[in-house]
């Protein structure tokens, strides 16, 4: 454990010497990162411009579920960034150099890819709930701050297992591109209140891909909606589960690569 | 002797099979591009509420437009912009650019190739499961089927040229991603596919109004969903066809600046 | 003690089959056919530690293959495997702690900041001491002469000066056996040759054991003591390079230049009755290949009196063309085996 803590220093520590060559490149990054989500409140913004509430919610609770879905989706593109992983590593041949190491595996490749500049979206999602929290009057409780520390890493730990397992998809299927991209349509739902999908829509995002559980279930902790609390309670497990999953079909994988029981 | 044209040609018809090795991508391709479209179904129809219009668009007309700009992005969509920055940075453009060909022309091809992959095995199999799904009006004239194709073809031109644009840039700015990432976000979002146009605040409407993104998607989608009529449909396509010109220029000089640079100052 | 063990070591790929054309990709769109190919057939050898030993064959010979199962990297489809005590597929990550690898054509360090960095980091990845670190890299940067390039990027080192890095990346944490592939692919004779002399020194120094594939036959001239030679997933020769040479070299080449002309007919003439075979580009000189079993002298005897010969060459057969010879007889034997495995395995494709 402490060999792989101190080999996150250490790859961090790289990061930045790299990244102190290209410092221009480091803020283009933050600011498309920052483009992105300012894409998605344009959006919330212009539907609250001809509606005043979205299936019962009001704009400020809205956004402040936008704000909780920017820290966890901060922490991991920060730590765990697999695009582009077939390209590099599988048709480059990149693993096997990975494989000659004394690491797991998948931990280097997380390693070799963070991309510190993401969590600058994880402390504007932090603002953002802060000013939209204290608009809508939400109380601030002894359990906040343990509460969103363990609902962001069981959202990371959602994100992990549903991008590990996707890519692990890579060792199997020769296609350079991946459904990644995709994904990145997908994970957006999950911040708005799901209740407003019909049955199968819902039932995706809270089981088969799980991002209401990244969005909207734990954020509503926080609104104090009594509707979604049994769910936000389930936030962790969901992680648990996810993540195990994720890295199940990630072993396969390199099973498969290492040409084991196939 | 090099023939051009056939040579060409056949750049279309290596990536179309190509892509056809590709299965995986394009099976859940399709069922996530019906999700979007259900997402925003949804969406749109909590925004709606009881009835009304907003924007211009009735909710019948507005479930129509989404689906028909989903299903034109899976047309025109293409990773051009990532394909030429990989080739700069690995330096196998050097070789593109001493072959007897245009290395733009190309990429176009390419594009083009890939694009009636996805119109065939993507556009056309997502719209029929989008129809099944939801209340999606499709209209009968031909005459909007033969406008509506062709100004697909110009999203896809358009859409393209900005993706090479962002490509060549790899030349001139050390790490291309951010721009790349920027484009993909801004096309998405200021081409109308996730808002239409309509509806933004009068200011940043008319902005858009100056830019080319509404010509991929926002305008022929107005079109299809009978927004649009009459001479209003020349006028779009007369508006595709001034931006793909516009957009040539930037794109010709930044070609003709990379090749100097690579040239003169050796990549 | 043995280094590496390698038993009836067996790596089977399954590979798509691609049917032709556009109808052939549809088809291949919805249901994949796959053929069993054997990309390493049963092959057995052990290399005793300290030796260098070399890995050669043609392009889709198995070479890779075996170097991907010996580190760790393939689990082999049947046979059995032991490097350095460990077998590599099962404990991957603590077995490659012991090896070195370098992978030629492929880099192992960060392009855009100084090697040092690089190799701090690998420090860390292998759990190396502050104190091991420093000593071993002082030698290597020694030993290599490394010390002006420690503080550059990777990006602007030239291949010469980045595969000297990679080898000390390689060696860092002193490992017993070093896996080569193609360390000196692309490299000029200057750098080749310096390559060489530090993996002599070491393998002297330390006694570590030296599995090296390569194209380049002279990296084997000055290297190994032993070669191992693959043919289509087959072991085709294991044995010294001096009895290679025995064994397949088939004869020598005698180079002459005269100071008047001479027909190549006069020549064949005054040799007639020895199996030999007489070349000329033109009236000036001439080329004779004299097979093994006949004495140089005894055609040296038959022309030196007669021809106004102004200079003599004698060229012993080099390790290519025994390798090239060695291919060609090789498959030829080859032939008639291989249609009856063809016929169990179905198509046979190389990978």
């Amino acid at each position: 454990m402490k060999y792989y803590l101190g080999l996150i220093v250490e790859y961090l520590k790289n990061y930045i010497k790299t990244r102190m060559t290209y410092r221009a490149d480091f803020w283009v990054e933050v600011i498309s990162d920052l483009l992105f989500q300012a894409t998605n409140l344009i959006f919330i913004f212009v539907i609250f411009m001809h509606t005043d509430s979205l299936g019962g919610w009001s704009q400020g609770e809205v956004v402040f579920v936008y704000g909780f879905f920017m820290v966890p989706f901060g922490v991991f593109s920060c730590f765990i960034n697999l695009w582009g992983f077939s390209e590099r590593y599988i048709v480059k041949g990149e693993m096997d150099r990975v494989m000659t190491r004394p690491a797991h595996n998948l931990f280097q490749i997380f390693l070799e890819n963070v991309d510190p500049p993401a969590l600058v979206g994880s402390i504007i999602g932090i603002v953002i709930m802060a000013v939209s929290g204290s608009q809508l009057g939400l109380p601030f409780e002894w359990w906040t701050v343990p509460a969103m520390l363990v609902l962001t890493i069981s959202a990371v730990a959602i994100y992990t297992g549903i991008y590990t397992a996707l890519t692990s998809l890579s060792f199997y299927s020769d296609a350079p591109t991946g459904i990644l991209p995709l994904m990145y349509n997908v994970q957006g739902y999950g911040r708005y209140p799901v209740t407003i999908y019909n049955r199968a829509i819902q039932v995706l995002l809270t089981w088969i891909l799980p991002f209401a559980f990244v969005g909207v279930y734990p954020a509503s902790l926080f609104l104090e909606r009594e509707e979604m609390r049994n769910m936000a309670f389930l936030t962790p497990l969901v992680g648990g589960v996810f993540l195990l999953i994720g890295l199940t079909a990630w072993n396969y994988g390199v099973r498969r690569y290492r040409g084991a029981g196939s | 002797m090099f023939n051009g044209t056939s040579a060409y040609l056949d750049f279309i018809r290596i990536r179309f099979l190509t892509m056809l090795a590709y299965r995986v991508n394009y099976y859940t391709g399709i069922l996530i591009y019906t999700l979007n479209i259900g997402v925003y179904y949804f969406t749109w129809k909590a925004i709606y509420g009881g009835g009304g219009e907003l924007g211009g668009f009735t909710a019948s007309q507005m479930t129509t437009y989404l689906a028909v700009s989903w299903m034109a992005r899976a047309f025109y969509f293409n990773n051009l912009d990532r394909e030429i920055s990989t080739d700069i940075r690995d330096g196998s453009i050097a070789i593109q650019f001493i072959r007897p060909y245009n290395y733009i022309m190309v990429k176009m091809m390419q594009g083009f190739g890939e694009g009636l992959f996805r119109f065939m095995l993507f556009m056309i199999p997502g719209m029929a499961i989008a129809m099944l799904l939801f209340p999606v009006k499709l209209p009968t004239a031909p005459e909007a089927w033969a406008g509506f194709l062709v100004m697909l073809f110009f999203s896809f031109l358009i859409n393209s040229q900005l993706n090479v644009i962002t490509g060549l840039m790899a030349f001139f700015v050390e790490n291309n991603e951010g721009f790349m990432r920027m484009k993909r976000v801004v096309v998405d979002l200021f081409s109308g596919l996730i808002i239409p146009i309509s509806l933004f605040p009068g200011w940043l409407g008319d902005i858009m109004g100056f830019l080319p993104f509404q010509a991929i998607t926002y305008l022929p989608g107005s079109v299809f969903t009978g927004r649009i009529q009459g001479v209003g449909i020349w006028q779009v396509l007369g508006i595709q066809v001034l931006w793909f010109v516009l957009l040539l220029i930037p794109m010709v000089w930044l070609y003709r600046m990379s090749r100097k640079r690579l040239f003169v100052q050796g990549g | 003690m043995n280094a590496i063990e390698v038993k009836d070591l067996r790596k089977t790929f399954k590979v798509q089959k691609n049917r032709e054309g556009l109808k052939g990709a549809f088809l291949d769109l919805f249901k994949r056919e796959y053929n069993e190919v054997a990309a390493v057939k049963d092959i057995s050898f052990r290399i005793p530690q300290g030796e260098i030993c070399g890995y050669i064959g043609e392009n889709g010979a198995g070479k890779s293959t075996t170097i991907k199962m010996l580190t760790g990297i393939l689990v082999p489809t049947s046979g059995h495997l032991s490097v350095g005590g460990y077998v590599p597929y099962e404990e991957r990550e603590k077995f490659v702690q012991h090896i070195g690898v370098v992978f030629g054509q492929r880099s192992q360090l960060w392009w855009d900041i100084g090697v040092i960095e690089s190799f701090q980091l690998l420090r860390k990845v292998y759990r190396v001491s502050e104190q091991d670190f420093k000593h071993r890299l002082d030698e290597l940067v020694e030993r290599l002469q490394l010390q002006d390039l420690l503080n550059r990027p990777v990006r602007k080192l030239s291949l010469g000066q980045r595969m000297r890095c990679e080898l000390v990346a390689a060696l860092l944490h002193n490992p017993s056996i070093v896996f080569l592939d193609e360390p000196t692919i692309g490299l000029d004779i200057v750098v080749k040759s310096e390559i060489r002399e530090f993996l002599k020194d070491m393998n002297r120094e330390h006694g570590t054991t030296i599995l090296l594939t390569t194209h380049d036959l002279q990296d084997i001239e000055a290297l190994c003591s032993r070669v191992i030679m693959l043919d289509d997933g087959r072991i085709i020769y294991d044995g010294g390079l001096e009895e290679l040479k025995n064994r397949w070299g088939t004869g020598r080449e005698v180079q002459f230049q005269f100071g008047t002309g001479t027909k190549l007919a006069q020549l064949q003439s005054w040799t007639a009755g020895l199996p030999l075979e007489w070349s000329a580009d033109n009236d000036l000189g001439a080329k004779v290949w004299i097979p093994l079993e006949i004495n140089v002298s005894d055609v040296l005897g038959q022309v030196v009196g007669k021809a106004d010969i102004t200079d003599i060459k004698i060229v012993e057969t080099n390790t290519d063309d025994i390798v090239r010879s060695i291919y060609q007889s090789g498959s030829a034997e080859k032939k008639n085996g291989e249609a009856a495995v063809q016929q169990d395995e179905g198509v046979v494709t190389h990978v």
